[in-house]
């Protein structure tokens, strides 16, 4: 359960990311977070796992205030957490495999690290998450030689070869043609409905949030407007949180979404 | 395809890499069966504890000593041997590299003087200064010929690349304007050129000036002889004021043109 | 407000020496800066005034005496096959200097190029110090290294190894760290959010960024410190340069020229090792 209490964040250089944001979360739920962009949807979703430090408030993670952890505990905690970026993150010299892999170095003695020796179980073990986002063919292929939709794939499974109860993506379909777009938001709702993991979407384009997540954030300008189950999202809803302006989908001619 | 299919797919490259490993090991233990540690010469702490003293207290006398066997003197002169060893490098490999590029020259002589830098490159600058000595005599002008020589090497294998890059359309649009040669050089080459060559002459004055204190342990000028005599005769506080001055020297230069040769590479 | 603007970014040069007005014909007008040419000339000309006094050149002794020159360089182009023998085991002690030296200060100069590093390295003092010993491990040349070093280890080939191995880590580590900079900081951004630690995140997500260039900075320091090891020997440190201060001091130049042709054989061998590995790597 992750619980927001009147959490706000101020950038050092005076920008408001959040403001007083109230939020309970239950284990499981599938939340996308919507708004324009500068509206402060990554800021909520790198509070979580605290890549961003929250300024004011409690932010309380499994029972854990996050606020507390330093250095050890801190990585500790992080390794419950999955996160997933827009520009995938892996290392492009690196095979697929070893990219999955890279997720067992934090428990790893500092050897085996500097080796790159991984076990007969983890090897497996990452072979079965490639396995569950379909990729399991491309194992020893080099990850430049991937597609867009493919990367996204591999770093999904290297999210999931850490055995996560949550899962935050970063604009995760931003840089995806739209049907890329599709199969990767189909990936994740099959990966919550089959494994229980909370996961924590921000996401442009409005038409996949309605259409995959089962509750649905409106952010704007740092305060949350709107809360509730996807299905119920009106046009006045969407006005507001867009401020009135158009709404993006993911059939749009490719503009510039969040840098 | 299953899981365990795809696992015993994995590209076997261990014994690649032990291979690579066991003969790494093996040459650097080759390496290491003449290299013996006798412990410490018999003054040998006293001398490591001198140097580190003498590093820290420097003869200041001789930091301001503005005779020709003070620092400020020693470093003006090694100064002057590099900017002079640089200019006449810089102006001897012009013609050198144009005579040595092949879009320029036909191919048998352009490699007969790209054979000539590569003797010039490869025969340390010491040895040249040993050479040189015989006919100058020990003292900052031997170390001048010596890098003025040294520096054509390297600065003409770099001019070589700027010359072969050339855009010679240019040359053929200057030619329809009715340009003579010596307007087609001034105006069609040169400004191609000028950059990248006062770029590479700067790169050789940083290395001229660390390479001119080396020279003049064989007693070609600069700081260099002084700080050996120094060293051999264990006068640890002058040891500490070279190796200050020098250290200082060094590190503005390199600021310098590290900052300058960047505003020519943006085309300031 | 213009004028301000002007005020403050015009540089001191145009300020003394104010720009050219040019007004064209349709009215519209252009400023012209003055050329710095002519300052940069005449400041050129008095160092090279400065520095012709402050070395005694004299272009008459080169005229006077240049067939020295032609006499010493003659004998060095007919070298002295006979002394080969005695030539071939300082050449290994030599080469195998340059190896253990390469070898060593490159492994000591990755873990230093980590520090050196702003995007890896959040602290700045410790980063400043180590960029500050990197510096002056540069600027003093080997040989006065090995000339220390052979008062307190003795001569051989010990103190030259560490010179070689002083000189190797930093210019290695200045090289990585320069190319550490510029590498893609995502895969490391997403290792430290699932809890890696700086070390543990920098070997997996950034090695095999710059393993390749690593190996080739290596393989070019190989390169130098084969020439720069060649004269150690001159102040005591062991290989080629012993012979080379011998046979100078003897004026037996066509041993010298023995000497020279065969270290010419072995770093253009050397060269062309470096350039096939570089080759199988990328």
């Amino acid at each position: 359960m992750i619980e927001f209490i009147d959490v706000s964040k101020t950038y050092p250089n005076g920008t408001k990311g959040l403001q007083h944001v109230n939020l309970k979360i239950e284990q499981g739920e599938f939340i996308a977070i919507i708004g324009l962009s500068g509206a402060g949807k990554s800021t909520l979703i790198r509070t979580i796992n605290r890549m961003i430090d929250i300024t004011d408030g409690q932010l309380i993670v499994d029972g854990t205030d996050v606020m507390t952890l330093k250095g050890k505990s801190l990585r500790k905690f992080r390794r419950k957490i999955g996160m997933i970026f827009q520009s995938f993150n892996l290392v492009s010299r690196a095979s697929v495999i070893k990219n999955v892999l890279s997720s067992n170095v934090p428990d790893m003695p500092w050897y085996k690290v500097l080796l790159g020796i991984y076990s007969r179980e983890q090897k497996i073990k990452a072979l079965e998450a490639l396995d569950k986002v379909n990729i399991l063919d491309k194992a020893y292929h080099r990850c430049d030689e991937l597609s867009g939709g493919q990367m996204q794939r591999v770093a999904l499974a290297r999210t999931l070869a850490q055995n996560p109860t949550i899962i935050l993506a970063d604009e995760p379909v931003a840089s995806l043609d739209p049907i890329m777009a599709d199969v990767v938001m189909s990936d994740f709702a099959k990966i919550n409905r089959e494994m229980n993991i909370s996961i924590l979407l921000n996401i442009h384009h409005v038409d996949l949030a309605l259409k995959y997540a089962t509750r649905v954030i409106g952010v704007r300008a740092g305060h949350i407007v709107y809360d509730g189950p996807a299905a119920n999202v009106t046009q006045e809803i969407l006005d507001q949180v867009y401020n009135g302006k158009a709404v993006p989908k993911s059939t749009d001619i490719k503009t510039e979404v969040e840098k | 395809m299953t899981v365990l299919e795809q696992l015993q797919a994995e590209p076997k490259n261990l014994w690649k890499r032990v291979l690579i490993f066991i003969v790494l090991l093996f040459i650097v233990a080759w390496g290491s069966s003449t290299i013996e540690y006798n412990g410490l010469t018999a003054k040998g702490t006293g001398i490591a504890y001198g140097i580190i003293y003498g590093i820290f207290h420097p003869n200041k006398a001789l930091l301001f000593d503005m005779s020709d066997a003070g620092v400020p003197y020693l470093v003006l002169q090694t100064i002057a041997i590099a900017v002079l060893g640089t200019i006449f490098g810089a102006i001897l490999a012009i013609p050198v590299s144009f005579l040595a590029s092949t879009n320029i020259v036909p191919k048998p002589v352009a490699y007969f003087f790209r054979a000539l830098i590569l003797m010039i490159r490869t025969i340390p600058s010491m040895i040249w200064a040993l050479v040189w000595i015989r006919v100058t005599g020990p003292g900052a002008f031997c170390g001048v010929v010596t890098q003025s020589i040294c520096s054509i090497g390297m600065i003409s294998k770099m001019y070589i690349t700027a010359i072969e890059d050339l855009d010679t359309g240019i040359l053929e649009s200057l030619d329809a304007a009715g340009c003579n040669t010596f307007e087609k050089i001034r105006v069609g080459i040169l400004p191609q050129l000028s950059a990248g060559f006062i770029s590479t002459a700067i790169y050789r004055f940083d290395i001229n000036l660390k390479d001119a204190t080396t020279l003049g342990i064989v007693g070609a000028g600069g700081i260099g002889s002084p700080l050996v005599q120094s060293i051999t005769y264990g006068r640890w506080s002058n040891v500490g004021a070279f190796l200050l001055a020098l250290i200082i020297l060094v590190l503005i230069i390199e600021y310098a043109s590290t900052r300058i040769r960047s505003r020519l590479a943006r085309g300031q | 407000m213009s004028q301000l603007r002007i005020e403050k970014k015009t540089p001191l040069f145009d300020r003394i020496f104010k720009p050219e007005h040019i007004v064209l014909e349709n009215g519209h007008t252009v400023d012209r800066p003055r050329s710095r040419m002519p300052l940069i000339i005449i400041c050129l000309l008095l160092v090279v005034y400065v520095s012709l006094q402050a070395t005694g050149f004299n272009m008459k002794t080169i005229v006077e005496r240049g067939y020295q020159l032609s006499v010493i360089l003659s004998k060095i182009f007919h070298p002295n096959f006979s002394y080969f023998p005695s030539v071939v085991n300082p050449l290994i002690e030599t080469i195998k200097m340059s190896v253990v030296g390469t070898v060593v200060g490159c492994l000591i100069g990755l873990p230093l190029s980590i520090l050196a590093s702003s995007n890896i390295n959040s602290n700045k003092p410790s980063l400043l110090f180590i960029r500050f010993l990197l510096s002056i491990m540069r600027s003093v040349p080997t040989l006065i290294y090995a000339s220390i070093l052979t008062l307190v280890f003795g001569l051989g080939t010990f103190a030259g190894t560490i010179a070689i191995v002083i000189f190797t880590v930093g210019i290695v580590a200045k090289m990585l760290y320069e190319s550490i900079e510029t590498i893609d900081m995502k895969p490391y951004e997403a290792m430290t959010s699932f809890g890696a630690n700086t070390l543990q995140a920098f070997w997996t997500a950034c090695m095999p960024q710059i393993l390749p260039t690593y190996i080739d900075d290596c393989l070019y320091c190989f390169e130098l410190n084969v020439r720069a090891s060649s004269i150690l020997g001159y102040v005591g440190a062991g290989g080629l340069g012993v012979l080379i201060r011998e046979r100078t001091g003897l004026r037996a130049y066509n041993d010298l020229g023995m000497v020279l042709l065969t270290l010419f054989i072995v770093v253009f061998t050397i060269d062309l090792i470096n350039d096939y590995v570089r080759s199988k790597i990328s």
